[in-house]
C-alpha cells in the first residue's frame, strides 16, 4: 500500500509541480497517473522512488513513512520511460544487476535472471546488448529487471510510450496480464488516456500538479468530475457546449431539452460525448441543427463535424451512415453531463 | 586544358614539398640511429648498431625512461582520477558559476603551467621537500595538466545520460557503486584519451623535471636528452638520434594499443 499526506513539492524558481496531494494505492491495484504533459504526473513518480524529495508532506509504502529513505532502500522498482537498460552490459547482466547490488551470490544471480527471462519470453537474448534489442526487448529487459528484485511496489514512467503504435497495443495486454499474475502494486505514468483506461484498475487525473479526479475507469469516463477531464478522456474529445436553464428548459446550440430536475436556473456547460450523439436527418426540438463539414474515417466509425454560426459538434455515426459534406443533420444526445462553476451536477 | 594541368601539377608540387618538410625529420629519426657517423642531413646510412650498445653505456639513459614512465605513470593516474570525481560532480551537481569557474580554471591552468610560476613552485617544492622526487615533480605536472582534463571529462559526463544512475540508485547502489558500476564503464573511452594526453604530454616536458630534479638518476629521458652532448658543447647525434628513437617507441606503443582498444573519441558519448 502507498499512501501521500499532503504531497507538495515546489521545485526551485517557484514551479509548484504538486500541491498538496493526499493519495492511497491499495495492495496489488494497478493504478494510473493521467495528465498532459506538465501536470506533475512524472514528479508524483519520482517523489514516490525517492528521486525528488517532497517540500511538505509524506509518502509512506507499506505503513512505513518513506519520505527522507533513499530511494534504494523503498523497496520499490522503477521502469524509466528510456528504459534506462545499461549500454555496456548484457542482457543477463542487466537483469541480475538489482541483485548484484543486493550482494545475491553470483550463480543464485544467474538462475533469477534466467527465470525471470524465461517468463517475459527473453531467454536466447540473455548475451546480448541493449543496443542489439528490438524496442518491445527491450521493454521487457527493463522489465525483467524490475521483477528480479521482487519489490512491493512497481513504478513505471510511460512504460508504453517509445513503442511504436502497433507493438504498443500488444506490450499494453502484456503489461495487463503480467502486473495481474505478479500482483504486485504498479503505479504507472501516462500522458494517453487510452492506455490508462486499458490498463488500470484506477486513474488519478491530474493537472498543474493537483488530482482532478481519482477513480475507475468506467467512473473517470463516464462521469467525468470537470470540463477538463471530460475534454482530455475519451479517444474523440467530448462536445462541450455553452447552454442555459429558464424555468425548467436547457437551451443549447439550437436544442431545446427538458432540464433534469433539481437544477436552478442560469448558466452552465453542456456535455455530449460524440459517441453518445445520434446523427438524423430530419428536424427536431431536442436535437442540435448543422451542416456536416467534415467527415473523418475512424475505420468501423466515422466522426462527423457540424457546423453551426458559432459552434462546431461533433458525432460518431456507424460505418456507411455518414451523410454528404453540405447536408444538414440534427444531432440528438443520448446522454450527457451538465457542468456549473467547473463541476459536475 | 593545359591551365588546368599547370595548376594541378603546381598544387601536386606543393603538397609534396609540404609533406617532406614534415616527413624528413620523421626519416631523419628512422635512419640516422642505424647511421655510423650521422649528420644533420638525411641520407642512406652506413648501417651500424653500434649507436645503440654506446646508448646502453650511458649509465642514466635506460633509468631515464623508466624514471619517465614512473613520472607519466604516476601523472597519468592522478589526473585521471581527481579528473573523473571533479568532472562528475562538475557534470552532475549544479553549483552556481560552474562555467565561469571552469574557465577560469583552464585559463590558470597555462600560466601554472608557464615559466611564470617556476619561482614560486620552486619554492614550493623546495619547503615541502619535494625537491628531487618523482611525486613532486608527478604532483606539480598533474596540477598543470587537471584543469583541461577535467573540462574534457565533464563533456564526457554530461554526454551520459542521468536515467541510468537515477535507475541504479532506485535499486539501491551507493554513489561510488553507481560511479564504478555505471559511470566509469561508460566513459571508458574518455579516461584513456585522458590518460594518453597526460602521459604524453608528461613524457615530453622538460622545464619542470629540469628544474625540480636534482639527481641525474632520478631525471626522465627528456632531460637525459640534453645531457648528450660532447665537453665542447657540440650535440652528440648519433646518441641524440638513438636516444630519440628509443624513448619516441613507448608512447608511439601505448597510442596504438589505446587507439585500437578505445578509438580516440573526443566527443564520443553514447548512441541511443
Amino acid at each position: 500500500m502507498i499512501s501521500l499526506h499532503g504531497l507538495t513539492k515546489v521545485f526551485p524558481g517557484g514551479v509548484r509541480a504538486l500541491d498538496g496531494l493526499d493519495l492511497t494505492i491499495a495492495d496489488g491495484e494497478f493504478f494510473a497517473l493521467l495528465g498532459p504533459s506538465g501536470c506533475g504526473k512524472t514528479t508524483l513518480l519520482r517523489t514516490i522512488a525517492g528521486l525528488e524529495t517532497p517540500t511538505s508532506g509524506s509518502v509512506h509504502i507499506n505503513a512505513i513513512d518513506v519520505t527522507t529513505l533513499p530511494p534504494g532502500r523503498r523497496d520499490v522498482a522503477m521502469v524509466f520511460q528510456d528504459y534506462a537498460l545499461f549500454p555496456h552490459m548484457t542482457v543477463a547482466d542487466n537483469i541480475a544487476y538489482p541483485l548484484r547490488i543486493k550482494k545475491v551470490p553470483r550463480p543464485e544471480r544467474a538462475t533469477r535472471a534466467a527465470e525471470v527471462a524465461r517468463r517475459l519470453s527473453l531467454p536466447g537474448l540473455l548475451h546480448r546488448r541493449p543496443a542489439q534489442l528490438s524496442g518491445g526487448q527491450q521493454q521487457r529487459v527493463a522489465l525483467a529487471r524490475a521483477i528480479a528484485c521482487r519489490p512491493t511496489a512497481f513504478l513505471f514512467d510511460e512504460p508504453l510510450s517509445n513503442l511504436d503504435a502497433r507493438l504498443r497495443l500488444e506490450a499494453r495486454t502484456f503489461l495487463k496480464r503480467l502486473q495481474r499474475e505478479l500482483a504486485v502494486t504498479t503505479v504507472f505514468v501516462t500522458h494517453d488516456q487510452a492506455e490508462a483506461l486499458a490498463l488500470a484498475d484506477r486513474i488519478a487525473v491530474m493537472s498543474h500538479g493537483r488530482m482532478i479526479q481519482v477513480g475507475t475507469p468506467a467512473e473517470v469516463f463516464q462521469r467525468p468530475a470537470t470540463p477538463f477531464v471530460a475534454a482530455f478522456i475519451g479517444s474523440t474529445p467530448m462536445n462541450l457546449l455553452p447552454g442555459h436553464i429558464t424555468s425548467g428548459t436547457l437551451h443549447v446550440a439550437g436544442a431545446t431539452l427538458p432540464a433534469p430536475a433539481g437544477i436552478a436556473d442560469g448558466d452552465l456547460v453542456y456535455g455530449a460525448r460524440p459517441e453518445y450523439l445520434e446523427l438524423l436527418l430530419q428536424a427536431r426540438p431536442d436535437a442540435f441543427p448543422g451542416t456536416v463539414s467534415v467527415l473523418e474515417n475512424l475505420g468501423t466509425s466515422t466522426l462527423v463535424t457540424l457546423e453551426t454560426d458559432d459552434t462546431l459538434i461533433q458525432a460518431v455515426v456507424p460505418e456507411g451512415d455518414e451523410p454528404p459534406v453540405g447536408t444538414p443533420a440534427w444531432a440528438l444526445p443520448r446522454r450527457s453531463l451538465l457542468y456549473r462553476d467547473g463541476r459536475l451536477l | 586544358m593545359i591551365r588546368h594541368t599547370i595548376g594541378r601539377l603546381a598544387a601536386t608540387v606543393f603538397i609534396a614539398v609540404v609533406l617532406a618538410f614534415f616527413a624528413l625529420p620523421m626519416l631523419w629519426l628512422a635512419s640516422a640511429p642505424f647511421d655510423a657517423s650521422p649528420a644533420i642531413t638525411t641520407s642512406i646510412p652506413d648501417f651500424t648498431l653500434r649507436n645503440f650498445a654506446a646508448i646502453l653505456d650511458n649509465p642514466y639513459a635506460l633509468g631515464s625512461i623508466r624514471n619517465s614512465l614512473i613520472q607519466g605513470g604516476g601523472a597519468a593516474a592522478l589526473v585521471v582520477v581527481l579528473a573523473a570525481l571533479a568532472a562528475y560532480a562538475l557534470s552532475r551537481v549544479r553549483v552556481p558559476g560552474r562555467d565561469v569557474l571552469l574557465y577560469l580554471l583552464l585559463l590558470l591552468s597555462s600560466v601554472v603551467t608557464g615559466t611564470a610560476a617556476m619561482v614560486p613552485i620552486f619554492e614550493l617544492a623546495t619547503r615541502l621537500d619535494l625537491i628531487d622526487t618523482h611525486l613532486g615533480v608527478i604532483l606539480v605536472v598533474s596540477g598543470g595538466l587537471l584543469p583541461a582534463a577535467i573540462f574534457i571529462l565533464k563533456d564526457f559526463m554530461d554526454e551520459t545520460p542521468t536515467t541510468y544512475e537515477e535507475s541504479a540508485r532506485v535499486f539501491g547502489a551507493s554513489s561510488l557503486q553507481i560511479l564504478r558500476h555505471i559511470v566509469i564503464p561508460l566513459v571508458r573511452p574518455g579516461l584513456a584519451t585522458i590518460a594518453v594526453w597526460a602521459l604524453a604530454s608528461v613524457w615530453g616536458g622538460f622545464l619542470f623535471q629540469f628544474i625540480l630534479l636534482r639527481d641525474p638518476a632520478k631525471a626522465p629521458g627528456s632531460v637525459i636528452l640534453y645531457t648528450l652532448y660532447t665537453e665542447g658543447g657540440s650535440p652528440r647525434l648519433e646518441l641524440i638520434s638513438t636516444f630519440s628513437l628509443l624513448y619516441s617507441l613507448p608512447v608511439v606503443a601505448m597510442y596504438l594499443f589505446v587507439s585500437q582498444r578505445y578509438g580516440f573519441r573526443f566527443h564520443g558519448g553514447i548512441k541511443r
